[in-house]
């Protein structure tokens, strides 16, 4: 990936229950100085995603790297940042704290 | 919420994305076009760059079919794609 670059990755989440699942999922980018950087343009996340029983869906994540990363002398022995994400169940009238996120 | 994965002082905060979330694509309405991504990441050793064509295809799958808001693709960072697409036009007929 080059920084300023738009690119794209998939993920694949899939509900092994009988039952649906409303989840909602978060993201961490290690390493932790990268995650200013990333900016993503659209992605699955946030926002509550229903997975029927046994569904299994891809789960995509448009981004790019700020081109600023390549200036900052913290980054410059980054060469692999890695994005992972963590689903949520969905609790009935409970949101995530998420700060400044309307 | 908080990972506490690392205890450090500074805490991670998520920043939500600039033009908001995909709706699920239950019905794998672009998965062709998505498989066609992986195969190119795949063939070219995961080079990014070398499959934004395809990236834009899936792109477009998914706006054509309600699965992401509209958005010039010149808005995406598609730009020099449309311009060598417009570029080629007037040779084919």
């Amino acid at each position: 990936v080059v920084p300023g670059e738009t690119a794209l990755a998939f993920y694949k989440a899939k509900n092994p229950t009988d039952k649906p699942i409303i989840g909602i999922s978060t993201y961490n980018v290690i390493p932790f100085e990268a995650g200013q950087y990333f900016n993503k343009i659209q992605c699955f996340c946030f926002e509550e995603q229903r997975l029927n029983p046994q569904e299994e869906v891809d789960m995509p994540v448009f981004f790019y790297i700020d081109p600023e990363f390549v200036e900052d002398p913290k980054m410059a022995k980054v060469d692999l940042i890695t994005l992972s994400y963590t689903f949520f169940e969905a609790k009935e009238g409970q949101k995530l704290a998420l700060p400044g996120y309307q | 919420m908080s990972t506490a994965m690392n205890f450090s002082s500074k805490s991670f905060k998520p920043r939500p994305p600039d033009k908001g979330a995909f709706p699920l694509d239950h019905f794998g309405e672009c998965s062709a076009f998505k498989e066609r991504f992986m195969k190119c990441l795949r063939d070219s050793g995961y080079e990014s760059g070398a499959c934004r064509q395809r990236a834009m295809a899936y792109l477009e799958c998914r706006m054509e079919r309600q699965l992401m808001a509209n958005e010039p693709l010149e808005k995406l960072g598609f730009k020099d794609l449309i311009d060598e697409k417009s570029e080629a036009k007037p040779e084919k007929l």
